[in-house]
């Protein structure tokens, strides 16, 4: 492994400065921020990148917190554990909740970060491999196009089919969180859902808005409101320690026998968290009924393109809108198998 | 209690008269395992050690020239050495270096420049290898057979007859080893005529001499010692590549070596288990008989021929024919793996049985006893069926639709296998004036609870507690012990320690009979005591007694005997399942396996065999396959993120249940025969379910989701 200095900045200034363009006193020109590590070290062993330097945030202990009151604040720093365990977060965030208890296993969510998970780059297995120079590694193919695509994209991809592998950002644009983000001008917020970058947006070699100089520093999340319940389903092959096949983060709220208002996110199916505006339109005042879900799962999926092997996610992703419905409509039974 | 019957009338005796025989004993090792104190071979570090790491060659086949230069002005690095000078498969390593820490070694194999000529292509599956123009893997192509057995025209009249045929085409893909301690020894030289060997291997005798020839030694003058190793599973009958490579640096430099692969490099050459294409075309009549059965299978065994696919299994069919061929691909060779070509073999007949039964409309239970022989197999499958609640279950004869949103069903197999000894493992009991035990063979303990056994054996012929005796194993040092393949070791290592136990414990009665005042005949010995036979309240401590011991003690010596084990076993197992029909997830509820192995002499690692096989034959059926890029040449799951291995959320409730119907009161191996048939089972419970025949492994959500698709849209299920 390339050899990199290691910096411990005790404030946000400093981290900054210490950044690419900044005014540190290395002046490293490849340095990379370091939260948990869960996602930059494999990145590191695995020689995917080889930065000058790692400007580790844990002295940061401001981005640590975890706010629960009328509304959530989430800092970078926030373990991923602390998440699911939170009981008011559990019972009014569910979303937020259950998609951090799916995420890899308990020892990873102990350690790793909210700010990490969310910035975490593609688990295509071409972009794993250091001998698959490919275009999210500043190459000119995207080999699972026309290769082995079962996990890959189908929508929103090209020229690069990799899926956003967070769980918790389909959880997170579902309920509609701002990220505030630091750069050299100083702090600024953006809906989550903007943060995120189809591979036509922004560079290619990206999965967000941040510049290489600018940081993760905590999310907003306003409370669903009243008569509003929400859940996560992870479709995996394994049940722990797992990425999504595909997820589904949704809202709802119901009012007597009809659906009065719906958000639904789709994950692991798009290089973005996948919002599902026609669906959430189709759901505003339907019948809470089997029928309803199946034309909403149809219309979430729309779009679609399957690349040679990932026709099924159509299947799955509407099979995850139809569970998810019935999930909030009560009407699970106990043994919920299937998708955890 | 033990008599002391002459040597030539020793036998095990009825099971239920043991008293440490055939009851739960915790493995030895266990604490120590836990605890982490237990020294794998991977764990040694010895005074001046150094590391190597293997330099693999990438995407190629052919000549390959090594530049060692650049790693070896790397700091650090101690020598270096080119292994080969043609690879002949995708990973395989071509040169080694060794540096002062791991870390300068890991630098040092990526400095190490590897020029391949890769003009010449490389045919990685089977379709490229099938390919017009491809590239060859050997002088004589890339295909050798078929090998043909059985009657053609017998089993084209048969189908013409039969009231319905299957005709199918299953594909069972390579599947890995996986042991949690990858492949490599540390090698203990330091100049001069000795060496000694720190190896993970299934076979500890088999080391010296290979590790002798690549230091230049007399095997004599080498020792290898397991004291703990990590899974092989058929994969590690020798020193291996990683293992020559830290002799050959060892030597170079007079300093221990240590190498072994990492993870990477043991999905690319450490072995795997044979993929297989099978073309079935299968016939029944209406009134249960399966007919004929014939099969075209490709063996997919890399560089290597691969496993023979046994078919129709354990199955009588009144016609057969089977046609086997070689693929070869320039990937690493299949090498045995635990219980080698049975699964694939009997999953593809379990599901064509399945296929019959349901074109047929018949019982899955009923035509499987119909066509296999009477007997033990009936006996197995009707306890498996009623403890899975198989005469319970709706769907029998026809598979279930589920209620929309999951499906439940059951599926069946059987399995076969030898299991018995052989000649070569011995064994010494030496009792200590003290009143110490030490049972000493060289034989490694493949994690099946050897170690356990061969304290367990001699307590019980000695009446003491296992934990009263002392085990030694693992070491070239002891009396020779038998390599672990085949199921072999317990029914070659048992008869040696009984033997052995039993010589010490004549001597022993012969010395105590005069002190006892009675005829050594009568000498028992029993609860920790020994006493007169006819006198149990009096006699001595087993302490007391050994104290009466001149101050060398006292020993017996036993070596193999035919007639103290046995061979032969079988098994069935069911499988319960359900399938989510939204998002093709499937869950295992429950498995069963019934399983004969005669005497069973430790209960509990018994069980644990048995279960570990069951939920290997889990992660066969539901998530393991090699994936690998024709075109770039490369593996795309050569790590544990995406070659899936189950996790504790995929094991079921499992039950693992000795046939009580088997009386034999001998020993037999049971490490492999439960391994086989739990993905058949698995695929038909699937099937039983939902009524999608996958016909490929692993079942995956995006086959299943598929199948489900075409099951919706009326299209035949695939």
């Amino acid at each position: 492994m390339r050899g990199f200095k290691l910096f411990r900045p005790a404030t946000l200034d400093e981290a900054v400065a210490l950044l690419p363009g900044g005014r540190g006193p290395a002046e490293p020109h490849d340095a990379r921020p370091l939260a948990g590590g869960q996602d930059l070290l494999t990145e590191l062993k695995d020689h995917l990148v080889e930065p000058d330097a790692l400007v580790d945030l844990t002295g940061l202990h401001e981005l640590e917190a975890l706010e629960v009151g009328d509304a959530l604040r989430i800092g970078a720093l926030c373990k991923v554990a602390a998440l699911e365990h939170q009981p008011t977060l559990r019972a009014h965030w569910t979303v937020l909740a259950e998609a951090a208890a799916s995420v890899a296993s308990p020892q990873i969510r102990s350690q790793a970060t909210v700010g990490g998970n969310l910035c975490q780059r593609p688990r295509c297995w071409y972009y794993r491999n250091e001998a698959a120079p490919c275009i999210k590694k500043g190459g000119s193919e995207c080999f699972a196009e026309s290769g082995m695509n079962k996990y890959n994209a189908i929508l929103g991809g090209g020229p690069s089919y990799i899926v956003h592998p967070s769980d918790l950002a389909p959880a997170l644009v579902c309920l509609d969180a701002t990220v505030t983000v630091s750069g050299a001008r100083g702090p600024r917020s953006l809906p989550l859902e903007e943060f995120f970058t189809l591979p036509t947006e922004g560079s290619i070699v990206r999965e967000n808005v941040l510049k290489a100089n600018e940081l993760l520093l905590s999310l907003d999340v306003p409370s669903l409101g009243a008569g509003w319940t929400s859940t996560y389903l992870k479709a995996r092959e394994r049940g722990s320690y797992d990425f999504a096949l595909a997820s589904c983060a949704l809202a709802v709220k119901l009012e007597g026998e009809r659906i009065a208002a719906a958000r639904l996110v789709l994950g692991g199916v798009a290089p973005i968290p996948w919002r599902c505006p026609d669906a959430e339109a189709f759901l505003a005042g339907k019948p809470n009924t089997p029928e309803t879900w199946a034309a909403a799962a149809a219309l979430a999926t729309k779009g679609a393109e399957p690349l040679e092997h990932n026709g099924y996610k159509v299947h799955l992703a509407q099979g995850l809108v139809q569970k998810a419905l019935r999930r909030l409509a009560g009407q699970e039974p106990t043994h919920a198998g299937g998708a955890r | 209690m033990s008599t002391t019957r002459r040597d030539e009338e020793l036998s095990w005796g009825p099971r239920e008269a043991h008293t440490v025989l055939h009851h739960d004993t915790p493995r030895r090792s266990g604490p120590d395992k836990v605890r982490g104190a237990a020294l794998y071979s991977h764990d040694r570090r010895l005074p001046g050690l150094c590391y190597g790491v293997l330099v693999h060659a990438r995407a190629g086949v052919g000549p390959v020239e090594v530049d060692l230069a650049p790693a070896l002005a790397l700091p650090g690095v101690l020598t270096g050495l080119q292994l080969r000078e043609e690879v002949s498969f995708l990973g395989q390593a071509v040169a080694a270096v060794a540096a002062e820490t791991p870390e300068q070694a890991a630098d040092a194999a990526r400095a190490v420049v590897v020029a391949l000529d890769e003009s010449g292509g490389w045919s990685l599956t089977p379709e490229a290898a099938l390919a017009a123009g491809a590239a060859q893997v050997t002088r004589r192509g890339n295909v050798s057979g078929p090998d043909e057995d059985g009657d053609a025209e017998a089993v084209a009249k048969a189908l013409e007859r039969a009231d319905f045929v299957v005709e199918a085409e299953y594909r069972v893909p390579v599947q890995h080893h996986m042991c949690l301690e990858p492949h490599g020894v540390v090698c203990d030289y330091r100049g001069g005529d000795t060496a000694t060997v720190y190896a993970s291997t299934q076979v500890a005798f088999g080391i010296p001499g290979s590790a002798a020839e690549a230091l230049g030694l007399d095997a004599s003058k080498v020792r290898c010692i397991v004291h703990h190793m990590g899974g092989g599973f058929g994969s590690k009958f020798s020193m291996d590549t990683p293992g020559r490579a830290a002799c050959l640096l060892a030597k170079a430099l007079g300093r221990p070596v240590h190498v072994f692969n990492d993870r990477a490099q043991e999905f690319l050459s450490a072995g795997n288990r044979s993929g297989s294409i099978q073309r079935v075309r299968a016939g029944a009549t209406k009134d249960g008989k399966l007919s004929a059965y014939a099969v075209e299978i490709d063996r997919l065994g890399g560089v290597g021929r691969g496993a023979g696919n046994p078919a129709p299994y354990a199955y009588r069919a009144g016609a057969t024919h089977v046609a086997t061929r070689s693929i070869r691909t320039h990937t690493d060779s299949s090498r045995a793996m635990r219980a080698p070509g049975h699964p694939q073999g009997s999953y593809v007949t379990e599901s064509v049985v399945d296929e019959l039964c349901y074109g047929l409309g018949l019982d899955l239970l009923e035509f499987r006893k119909q066509n296999l022989p009477e007997g033990t197999w009936h006996r197995q499958l009707e306890r498996v069926a009623r403890e899975i609640g198989w005469y319970e279950h709706p769907h029998r004869t026809a598979p279930g639709r589920g209620d929309g949103w999951t499906a439940e069903g059951i599926g069946f197999g059987v399995s076969m296998w030898g299991g018995g000894g052989h000649d070569g493992a011995e064994c010494a009991v030496r009792i200590a004036k003290d009143g110490s035990v030490t049972s000493s063979m060289g034989v490694q303990d493949l994690g099946t609870g050897v170690r356990t056994l061969v304290a367990m054996i001699a307590a019980e012929e000695l009446g003491l507690r296992a934990q009263d005796v002392e085990p030694r194993i693992g070491d070239t040092d002891l009396p020779p012990g038998v390599g672990s393949g085949g199921s072999v070791t317990t029914g070659s290592i048992s008869p040696a320690v009984k033997v052995a136990a039993h010589e010490a414990r004549l001597a022993f009665a012969a010395h105590v009979a005069p002190v006892l005042g009675c005829p050594a005949e009568r000498v028992t010995f029993a609860g920790g005591k020994v006493f007169d036979a006819q006198t149990p309240d009096r006699g001595l401590t087993w302490r007391d007694a050994c104290a009466t011991l001149p101050g060398e003690g006292l020993s017996g010596y036993g070596k193999w005997r035919a007639d103290l084990q046995g061979s032969g076993v079988h098994g069935a197992q069911a499988a319960r399942v359900r399938v989510d029909l939204m998002t093709g997830h499937v869950q295992v509820l429950k498995m069963v396996c019934c399983q004969d192995s005669g005497l069973v002499l430790n209960p509990l690692t018994w069980r644990s065999q048995v279960n570990g096989a069951m939920i290997q034959g889990l992660g066969q059926a539901l998530l393991e396959e090699r994936v690998l890029d024709q075109d770039l040449g490369i593996a795309l799951n050569a790590q544990l993120q995406d070659y899936k291995i189950p996790g504790c959320l995929e094991i079921p409730e499992l039950v693992a249940l000795i046939d009580e119907g088997d009386t034999r009161e001998v020993p037999i191996g049971v490490g492999e025969p439960p391994v086989i048939p739990g993905p058949g089972a698995i695929a038909n419970a699937v099937h039983n379910a939902c009524g999608v025949r996958v016909r490929s492994l692993p079942i995956t959500p995006d086959k299943l989701l598929d199948g489900l698709a075409a099951l919706r849209a009326g299209g035949a299920t695939r």
